[in-house]
């Protein structure tokens, strides 16, 4: 029977097919719009692809001339064909000698047999933005101004992104209570220096660069970039997550989130996504939103979402996809972002965690590659990605918004994307240099270092033997994404593997503001015995030194801070031997270690341009310390010692000697110290250019390869 | 209406452009993969950027060009199933439509044929046509013995609805003959047998089985609708009109095509 009713269903689909085909009519020319777009679009794309190939093909004699030149220079005494650099972000040194000797690692052992291993020297201070930057343009941070993810108004004693500025447009119209911007937003870099592939580019060496720190807002050169950590989000900052909730609880986010009530109207639970400020009403504080809605099945595991016209299922504990959303301004203003839904929970609260909107790739709002079409082409063959610097949201796993698990999950699932776009980029880039920076290891050896360290306090409610082997099953990910790089490369490529910093546990809190306070070096208004975030209640009248950020520490000098008084020259350099020495080994009464093992003097160790804008004073915290996270946020507290309780409990903000990163090489380096700030100069001796004189690093001698696949 | 300023056929074609360019959308949602269409279009204009952002890889170039090719033919794949399910629906109803605005009537003093085929040479040779009154042949009937037909020229002397009588020596087979203006439902053949092409060409009943007579045709003029400042036939401008309301339709509703 059931064949008999396939037979005549084909017999019913042949003779309609019959029709069309065996029996013209001249409105056969013709099968409806659906036909219409269908031919219409393919053979759109056609015609471009061919209007495009006759004009390549006719400039194509001249472009190829005019690069065999370049490339006659560039190639000329070059050593390699193409260098391939992996960036592993925070990548540590000694754990990665442990993990080969357990076997966990075997290309990264096949790559130190054969090639190269050493300890790379990191920035003063360890932290990404700087040692990147430094990776990049060959100097040391004095010549490309970045010392912190943080820097200070000298007006305000506030902080400031150190990398990039956003301001909105240059010229705006006013009717009536509206403000319509005329012009996009203005967006500066902050880093000087020029990076390297730009001399590589203008040699008529392709570059592809991908995700690598502090390339935000990115910068015009031969080649194409994706921009990595500095990326705002739709709302301009670092990632700032949303918590969708029936619970009624006000407590707020410590850092990088906000609660959104969530209503219910019988059945439906609504809620919305905040995103940016109204543009049409800068300075209002009034805030763009996206409504959505959530709609619970039966069984209560599952959910219908109902995002602008979009709707999608969810599962309790699982992700949606990216979801593009738009927000409406008016009179066609709007920001498009993606976001990812997270359902937490569906009873007996609804609980939905939304990621920080970040800025959509297919349609960027604000600049995050160049050329602009590459994050667009990025979005088109892998479909919608993160673009956010700091894309894992540790936040959420520090307020306890998501579990072990769904941070995982996240993380993961972008660095599959990054993984997607970096072998992408191996296959367009036969020849020149493929640059890309994974930071899934930065990101979860700061989490999950807990379950590395015996005695952390963060993990002390969980047996040692039950600790889960995150870190371990995270190099040894690596070590396999490197397996499958390394059997894309000839003879002719260059492999680098580097990190631009280690990492130690982060057990004990430092607030250094504390101690300032407690020694007399700075003073809070009368009455007060703490101060709140960034120096709410300290007199600054009577304050000599401060610290915000990581890392830095400040004097308040007289005619360069607000309200300096100590005099820049003598005064200042005896302040600045004054505190190195008392600083310098000081000794946690609790544990009995050392908190600081050294402090270094900025004037000493940077030199440049910007060295005015450097700190005076680094505070190098010892193995398991680091600055307190109410110090980094210019609050002062009455303990100086404290333990370190949050998720976040690996970190690198440290003595710089004690956390250097990892250099891996498909080729023999003959420097046993190595830097991170040689990167640049090696490459480019690599390919057989001229080293510009103001680079501080010094290429390393690199000879030729012993086959290592 | 034709007094009033309006174009009746452009405002007819304009309105059925517009309700099938939706419905042909919204079917196209529901026949289609959505998911997968984007995708493969996501593709397409992925390697299209390929092609300007890597030009000077030429290996790159070339093999940009193969996957537009591949992506291409599974984007088109990818619509054949929706285009199925839209495309006989539609032409069934182009063929009704077809009938009211592909032609014009004939005009009163103004000379057409009609032809009819005949199975067998005795009917060939006896066939002879039966004009009602206000018709009248103007000459003598033609035959084409290779495509067993005959011809006449007819003309009319009057408008209306007329019925002309193909008769052989056994049987008589009639055709509806319009001559005036307007809008009529006008069919061009009859036919015997054949069920196919008289669902899609002819709009009278079929000729008996046993008729000797196979078909009877005339040839009505083809009806050109002025629309914005030119002559169209009419699926012409449905095809632009139901297109324009189609990419309207599928922006507003978010359909991927």
């Amino acid at each position: 029977m059931k064949l008999r009713e396939k037979h005549r269903h084909l017999v019913f689909w042949l003779a309609i097919l019959g029709i069309v085909v065996l029996c013209p009519l001249r409105s056969h020319a013709y099968a409806g719009p659906g036909a219409g777009f269908a031919v219409l679009s393919s053979f759109w794309t056609l015609f471009v692809a061919l209007l495009y190939s006759v004009y390549a093909f006719f400039v194509w004699p001249f472009r190829q001339l005019l690069r065999l030149l370049k490339k006659r220079k560039a190639y000329g005494n070059a050593q390699i064909k193409r260098a391939v650099i992996l960036g592993f972000d925070g990548m540590d040194p000694e754990l990665t000698e442990r993990f080969i000797a357990e076997g966990r690692l075997p290309n990264l052992a096949k790559l130190r047999d054969q090639g190269s291993f050493r300890k790379l020297r990191t920035t003063y201070p360890a932290i990404s933005p700087v040692a990147w930057s430094t990776f990049m343009t060959g100097v040391n941070p004095g010549k490309h101004n970045i010392y912190d993810f943080l820097a200070r108004d000298l007006s305000n004693y506030l902080p400031y992104l150190s990398s990039a500025e956003i301001k909105g447009p240059k010229r705006s119209l006013k009717i009536g209570k509206y403000t319509v911007p005329l012009g996009g937003a203005r967006i500066k870099g902050m880093r000087k220096g020029t990076p390297f592939w730009h001399w590589l580019g203008e040699a008529g060496i392709f570059c592809s660069v991908i995700r690598v720190p502090v390339t935000f807002p990115p910068e015009k050169f031969p080649g194409v970039l994706l921009s990595g950590m500095c990326v705002p989000d739709l709302k301009g900052s670092q990632g700032t997550f949303c918590l969708c909730t029936t619970r009624a609880t006000g407590d707020k986010f410590r850092e990088g989130g906000v609660r959104v009530p969530v209503e219910r109207d019988g059945s439906v639970f609504c809620s919305y996504v905040p995103g940016p400020e109204d543009p049409l009403k800068p300075g209002s504080g009034d805030e763009l939103r996206v409504d959505f809605e959530i709609r619970p099945d039966k069984t209560g595991t599952q959910a219908r979402f109902t995002v602008d016209s979009q709707t999608f299922p969810l599962k309790v504990g699982a992700y949606s996809e990216w979801i593009p959303v738009k927000f409406k301004a008016g009179m066609g203003f709007g920001a498009h972002g993606i976001c990812r839904f997270y359902l937490k929970e569906l009873a007996p609260e609804v609980e939905v965690y939304v990621t920080p909107v970040n800025i959509d790739p297919g349609q960027p709002d604000l600049p995050i590659s160049h050329p602009v079409t590459y994050s667009i082409y990025l979005a088109k063959l892998f479909g919608p990605y993160a673009t956010l610097g700091l894309a894992e949201d540790t936040w959420a796993l520090n307020e306890h918004v998501l579990d072990d698990d769904a941070f995982l999950a996240q993380c993961y699932a972008n660095h599959d994307d990054r993984e997607r776009m970096l072998f992408d980029a191996l296959e367009k880039t036969q020849q020149g240099l493929c640059a890309c920076v994974f930071d899934t290891t930065d990101r979860v050896q700061h989490m999950f270092w807990r379950y590395l360290d015996e005695d952390h306090p963060a993990a002390r409610d969980v047996p040692h033997d039950q600790h889960p082997q995150v870190i371990q099953d995270l190099y040894a990910r690596m070590d396999a994404l490197i397996g499958r790089v390394m059997k894309q490369i000839d003879d002719n490529t260059l492999l680098m593997i580097v990190s631009d910093h280690g990492f130690k546990s982060f057990a004990r809190c430092v607030n250094l503001n504390a101690w300032l306070h407690q020694n007399g070096y700075l003073a809070l208004k009368d009455g007060k015995t703490e101060s709140g975030d960034w120096f709410e209640d300290v007199d600054w009248s009577r304050t000599r030194a401060y610290t915000m950020g990581l890392n830095g520490l400040y004097l308040n000098i007289k005619g360069r801070e607000r309200e300096g008084i100590i005099a820049p020259g003598a005064d200042a350099d005896a302040m600045k031997d004054e505190l190195r020495r008392k600083l310098d080994g000081l000794i946690d009464s609790a544990s009995g270690r050392v908190g600081i093992t050294g402090v270094f003097d900025c004037d000493a160790v940077y030199a440049g341009p910007y060295v005015d804008n450097a700190p005076d004073l680094l505070v190098g915290y010892g193995d398991g310390f680091r600055a307190s996270w109410d110090s980094v946020m210019g609050k002062v507290t009455s303990a100086i010692f404290e333990d370190n309780l949050k998720a976040w409990s690996g970190d690198h903000c440290i003595d710089p000697r004690l956390v250097p990163g990892v250099l891996f090489c498909n080729r023999k380096i003959a420097e046993e110290k190595p830097a991170i700030v040689d990167v640049a100069p090696t490459v480019l001796k690599l390919f057989g250019l001229a080293l510009p004189g103001h680079f501080d690093g010094r290429p390393w001698t690199v000879t030729a390869p012993e086959a290592v696949r | 209406m034709a007094s009033l300023g309006i174009n009746l056929p452009a405002s007819i074609v304009a309105g059925i452009s517009v309700v099938i360019g939706l419905l042909m959308v919204v079917v196209f949602r529901y026949t289609s993969d959505q998911k997968a269409i984007h995708v493969a279009k996501d593709h397409l204009k992925a390697h299209l950027l390929a092609l300007r952002l890597f030009q000077d890889q030429i290996p790159v170039v070339i093999r940009s060009y193969g996957r537009i090719l591949l992506a291409t033919g599974r984007y088109l794949r990818l619509a054949f199933m929706p285009l199925l399910f839209v495309s006989v629906p539609l032409i069934l109803l182009l063929a009704q439509i077809d009938r009211y605005l592909g032609s014009i009537p004939f005009e009163m003093g103004h000379p057409f044929l009609v032809s009819a085929r005949v199975a067998g040479a005795e009917a060939f040779s006896d066939a002879t046509l039966e004009l009602p009154a206000g018709l009248a042949a103007t000459a003598p009937a033609v035959h084409v013995p290779a495509e067993n037909e005959v011809v006449w020229r007819v003309v009319a002397e009057r408008e209306g609805s007329f019925l002309v009588n193909v008769k052989t020596s056994s049987q008589a087979s009639a055709k509806q003959v319009v001559v005036g203006s307007g809008m009529p439902r006008l069919s061009a053949m009859r036919l015997r047998g054949q069920f196919w092409k008289r669902l899609l060409y002819s709009a009278e009943p079929a000729l008996p089985q046993n008729d000797v007579v196979q078909m009877i045709e005339v040839q009505y003029p083809s009806r050109e609708i002025a629309f914005a400042g030119l002559e169209w036939n009419w699926i012409w401008l449905f095809f632009v009109l139901s297109l324009a309301a189609g990419f309207l339709f599928k922006s507003i509703l978010g359909i991927e095509i």
